[in-house]
């Protein structure tokens, strides 16, 4: 039988050096970011909300054959556009967006792009963009 | 001159008798102002503490650095619905919060304060054995937590309170001989050793560096008296629900946690006073309670420091603790001061 031999322990001495690495984090900042006051750091190439130039969209419904969730649905809006015949946009529901961003890779125009702006705060149940707030800013679409 | 006779100068001009009632009647006032400002700074530290220790801020948003959470808290404790079990032992149930409360509240009108720029002593009670008196009051929190754990007809609540049992039976007793070593000591300074104020106010060094042991073994009873992490057996929230307070909701619920966290001031108090030399220091005639709460809170951040870093204690090894290690030390630590009351001091 294999004697195992137990370290030589001094008492206390592990449970001081617990406390002292408890306190030492005492002089650290704290990692909490206080989100509505001060915002915390996202990178240059982040990318959230979708954006549509209806100009350039020739409703060809390929980024809703893509969308992996069913997101976008194309919709019918009346405007004059020569490009786009049948009248058909795509409306965005960010409530299932995952951000995969399918849809800017497969837009043969690049009518539809993905943009910096993350604060898409929204009343429940209201996550659908039309195409014509697609086209604004965030602050716009408040308004 | 100390604060009764202050007020009852200030109340002279209502006669003898009811300048006495009134000044009484003040200075129980002003002393349950001092506690329950006490216990809501108490929780404040303990949160922004442990908020600073886990890298967190803690509670910001009501109030100016969140200074007026506590009170939100309390109101939040008060509104709330009290859901009580159907088979409870009725009487008991009610009572064991209150049990818990008042003998705190005793506990901290039987320590001396020193005393305070030109208001002079604000000690409450002058009694010749208010040691023994105090020990006494403190020893009733365990009663209303057992009678908690035993009345409300929950499995928990009666592990809880069978293992608050066991934690208390461990350690009273090497904090009962710590405390007759300091008497013993005392005893050969002054003619009434079972005074506090004198035990305190007759320390020409602090006893915590004659007894370092005894101040380890009265530090760890106080630990285990506030049963705050390392000794939190009766209420180990992830074994038993939440021990004795299982079935306690609302306000009776707000009555245990500010025991807890009173109990945790209450006995940083004493330590400081019993070890620590408590308000003895220079000016002491005028600054005595400065240097009591500077002590106290110094002892009360080492407390949640310990709170906050170790892991609870199985309840079987700290039965061995208390009986195999804390018993012999405190013995050992009488035989040292008998040595020091008969060698050195007298």
């Amino acid at each position: 039988m294999i004697e195992v031999k137990e370290p030589k322990r001094i008492p206390l001495i592990g449970s001081l050096q617990g406390m002292y690495t408890v306190f030492k984090h005492l002089f650290k900042k704290p990692i909490t970011v206080q989100y509505p006051e001060e915002k915390a750091y996202t990178p240059a190439r982040f990318k959230f909300r979708i954006f549509l130039s209806m100009d350039d969209c020739v409703g060809c419904t390929l980024c809703e054959q893509v969308c992996p969730n069913l997101s976008i649905r194309m919709i019918v809006v009346e405007r004059n556009n020569p490009h786009n015949k049948r009248n058909l946009y795509p409306q965005v529901n960010f409530g299932t967006c995952t951000v995969c961003r399918n849809c800017e890779e497969i837009c043969p125009t690049e009518a539809i792009y993905l943009t910096h702006e993350l604060e898409t705060a929204r009343t429940r149940n209201n996550f659908f963009y039309s195409p014509e707030e697609l086209q604004k800013t965030e602050s716009e679409v408040k308004k | 001159m100390n604060i009764l006779t202050r007020l009852q100068l200030f109340f002279q001009i209502t006669g003898h008798y009811a300048s006495y009632f009134l000044a009484y009647i003040f200075e129980t006032i002003f002393f349950l102002i001092f506690v329950v400002i006490a216990l809501i700074a108490m929780i404040y530290i303990f949160r922004k503490y442990m908020a600073r220790l886990q890298l967190r801020i803690g509670p910001n948003r009501v109030g100016k650095f969140g200074l007026l959470q506590l009170i939100a808290d309390a109101l939040k404790l008060v509104g709330k619905e009290s859901i009580i079990p159907k088979l409870r032992d009725d009487f008991a149930y009610k009572a064991a919060p209150y049990i818990v409360f008042i003998g705190l509240v005793v506990g901290f009108v039987l320590i001396p304060y020193g005393s305070f720029y030109w208001i002079g002593s604000l000690t409450i009670t002058h009694s010749n054995v208010s040691l023994i008196l105090f020990f006494g009051a403190i020893a009733m929190m365990p009663i209303g937590e057992v009678l908690a754990g035993i009345s409300s007809h929950n499995k928990y609540a009666v592990i809880g309170a069978f293992r608050g049992i066991a934690k208390d039976v461990s350690f009273e007793v090497p904090m009962m001989i710590s405390a007759v070593a300091l008497v013993m000591m005392d005893s050969a300074l002054s003619r009434t050793p079972l005074n506090f104020e004198t035990l305190v106010s007759t320390q020409f060094i602090p006893f915590g560096i004659l007894q370092p042991l005894g101040l380890f073994v009265f530090m760890v009873a106080m630990i285990a008296r506030s049963s705050y992490t390392p000794f939190d057996l009766a209420e180990s929230d992830s074994e038993i629900v939440s021990g004795y307070s299982t079935e306690y909701s609302g306000m009776r619920f707000g009555l245990f946690y500010m025991g807890m966290f009173g109990s945790i001031f209450l006995g940083s108090l004493v330590v400081s006073l019993l070890y620590l030399g408590g308000f003895n220091g220079p000016y002491s005639s005028y600054a005595g309670f400065v240097y009591l709460l500077i002590k106290g809170l110094i002892l009360v951040l080492i407390s949640f420091l310990i709170w906050l870093s170790m892991p609870r204690i199985r309840v079987d090894r700290f039965i061995n603790f208390g009986w195999k290690i804390l018993l012999p030390i405190s013995i050992i630590n009488l035989i040292w001061a008998g040595f020091l009351t008969l060698g050195v001091i007298s």
